[in-house]
């Protein structure tokens, strides 16, 4: 799987390379080069853990066993990074970030909902104010713009 | 007297209250995370280069090393106190560590590890002041083609040193350098990997990658693996003053501990776990009692300890004066450089004597002061570790998004952090090692532009890299270390062979 990723890798910095339009003058050793050697040592080192999948068991190099794999979890904080950069200019960085950090804690087990509320809004409101009126960064008020 | 001079006017630089003040800052915030296992010194780094923007350099870097320092001063209580490691380099005081906590004498390993890297993060910066200046004079011989040759070492070491097997490291080096061609060629304009979306003519921020692969990934690992999760803190027991027995097992330890750790860091060999595993291996072929050792053996704490923070100022002494990186937070370092529009390498002692030179001096008062900060205070930051991991993760998710989407004011990079971070989960779970990356994305860039600068001062001639000698030197060294192992296992498997069918 992850050997056939990388030869796709490879090929695809491969067309890239080969659609540069190079000026004349930098013919020698022009933009291309490097892409090409890195799509050529990718597709090497892809097809090589494809060769490797079939290799005996003891040869074997990439094994992900022996562990289960909590899949829920990833979801939920993927989504909720999905769902926090949505949002993150219309409502605001101060819900967004309540909501991103409260995803993250769910989905690491955590069902302690009040506690996890209070750190939640106490870090985000500590973190947008430091950052915008300590530090002078713009971070994005949202809906929030009157009350902050 | 040349080096003392300039050292003096360093200590004037560092011990004006704002310097002291970043300085205490950084040893503190890096005992911290170096406490905090998920956070380390090349992720924290990479948060705080938007925030540091705005201020002076000299400031900020006084800052940047004593976090590297504090992260490995902060990282041998966890690993002593949770048999977890903080950092990678920690990784062996955790196997004795633990175990002497188990038997009550925590607080005695937690003396020798503060005691050790205090010993070897002093030395080390001693050797600091006084190797700089030679290794500015070696790098002024240097040209395009040697540098493209020490870089192509640097790749070839830390892809075969870094990691479980050379074709992982390769993997991770070349999606490092592949993600480092977005963007657009500085030397004709041209762009590449683009795929038309204009956003990516900017190229991809070295934080962006960063903070993707080391804070991302490892919540989206962690999240994952529900049996990683817990973890139980060790009391620390005993008496934090070592006792004469101790001592005299300990002062040993620590001095080889630096002598091994040293030249680890500075030699492209890739940072702080190989030296600190060869330090436990020497310490338990020396020992008079080497059945102690897996039982809670001190010197098996005491010389790894000193050999991380050795290479710790190893490191530094490449990047200084080439401006090479030989580890991920090095790398971040470089790029922390390239944001002050300054060149770290033989010119950077000239142009910004004070720069380097108030850095060097900042690292003997940041070494005193993790030592106060990590002896007396232990107790207090083991509180740290009673952070329930679900806010930690909560937490270290928020300021890693927040600190990249400072960066531009753009959520197109919060996309590409995820991106980036699925890429992180997946090198993390199939275990591939990160560090390769990070190193590849950013001297990428700069071994190209050598690369070609060479091959336009020879005019095509692409034998410039084989008649300089040193460039010559470099590459076969740097093949020597590529197929040295391959040829190795290849002789053993027929000799093997060989005894099987004779």
């Amino acid at each position: 799987m992850i050997g056939f990723g990388l030869v796709v890798l490879g090929l695809i910095l491969f067309v890239d390379s080969l659609g540069m339009q190079v000026p004349p003058t930098y013919a020698r050793v022009g933009p291309q080069a490097f892409p090409y050697f890195i799509a050529a040592a990718l597709a090497a080192v892809g097809a090589y853990f494809v060769w490797n999948a079939w290799a005996p068991g003891a040869k074997r190099e990439i094994v992900a066993e022996g562990f289960d794999t909590d899949w829920r979890a990833l979801l939920i904080i993927g989504a909720g990074l999905l769902i926090h950069l949505n949002i993150l200019k219309p409502l605001g960085f101060v819900i967004s970030g309540i909501f991103l950090f409260l995803c993250v804690a769910f989905a690491f087990g955590s069902r302690n909902f009040l506690r996890d509320g209070i750190v939640a809004v106490i870090l985000v409101l500590a973190s947008y104010l430091g950052f915008t009126h300590g530090l002078g960064l713009q971070l994005p008020p949202g809906i929030l713009a009157g009350v902050l | 007297m040349d080096v003392l001079h300039s050292l003096l006017q360093g200590f004037a630089t560092a011990i004006t209250p704002m310097n002291l003040m970043w300085c205490l800052l950084g040893t503190t915030l890096g005992t911290a995370i170096g406490i905090l296992p998920g956070i380390g010194p090349a992720l924290t780094i990479a948060l705080l280069l938007p925030i540091t923007a705005k201020l002076d350099p000299t400031g900020a870097f006084i800052m940047f090393a004593g976090l590297y320092y504090g992260a490995m001063y902060g990282s041998s209580t966890t690993s002593i106190l949770l048999n977890t490691p903080g950092e990678s380099g920690s990784i062996i005081t955790a196997v004795e560590g633990n175990v002497m906590a188990k038997k009550g004498r925590g607080a005695a390993a937690l003396a020798t590890a503060a005691i050790g890297s205090f010993v070897a993060g002093t030395l080390g910066t001693i050797a600091i002041t006084f190797l700089a200046p030679l290794f500015v004079k070696l790098a002024l011989l240097f040209g395009p083609a040697e540098y493209f040759a020490l870089m192509v070492l640097a790749f070839t070491t830390v892809s075969a040193l870094l990691g479980l097997s050379l074709s992982r490291g390769i993997t991770s080096l070349m999606l490092g350098l592949a993600i480092g061609l977005v963007g657009t060629d500085v030397l004709t304009g041209q762009p590449r990997l683009t795929f038309g979306i204009l956003s990516l003519l900017r190229g991809i921020d070295i934080v962006v990658v960063a903070v993707g692969l080391f804070a991302v990934g490892e919540a989206l690992y962690m999240a994952s693996r529900p049996d990683m999760r817990a973890g139980e803190v060790m009391p620390i027991r005993g008496s934090l003053f070592m006792t004469r027995e101790e001592w005299r097992r300990s002062w040993k330890p620590w001095l080889r501990g630096t002598a091994l750790g040293f030249p680890f860091g500075a030699l492209p060999a890739g940072g702080t776990e190989i030296p600190t595993f060869l330090s436990y291996f020497l310490e338990k072929r020396l020992s008079k009692k080497p059945e102690e050792f897996g039982k809670g053996a001190i010197e098996g704490v005491a010389g790894p300890e000193a050999a991380n923070n050795a290479a710790v100022a190893g490191v530094l002494v490449p990047l200084l004066t080439l401006g090479l990186p030989t580890s991920a937070t090095a790398a971040i370092l470089l790029a922390a450089f390239e944001q002050y529009n300054l060149k770290p390498g033989p010119l950077l002692f000239s142009s910004s004597s004070t720069l380097v030179w108030g850095l060097i001096a900042s690292l003997y008062i940041g070494n005193v002061m993790l030592l106060i900060l990590n002896l007396p205070l232990a107790g207090l930051w083991v509180r740290l570790l009673a952070i329930p991991q679900p806010l930690l993760y909560g937490g270290i998710l928020l300021f890693s998004t927040l600190g990249v989407y400072s960066l531009n004011n753009s959520t197109f990079d919060l996309i590409l952090l995820f991106l980036v971070g699925l890429l992180g989960f997946l090198m993390r779970r199939y275990d591939f090692p990160v560090a390769p990356c990070v190193i590849g994305l950013i001297l990428g860039r700069l071994a190209e532009a050598q690369f070609r600068r060479a091959l336009t001062i020879s005019q095509g001639d692409a034998s410039v890299f084989f008649t300089h000698p040193l460039s010559l030197a470099l590459l076969v060294i740097a093949a020597l270390v590529f197929f040295g192992p391959l040829v190795y296992r290849w002789r053993a498997a027929r000799l093997q062979s060989a005894k099987a069918s004779g």
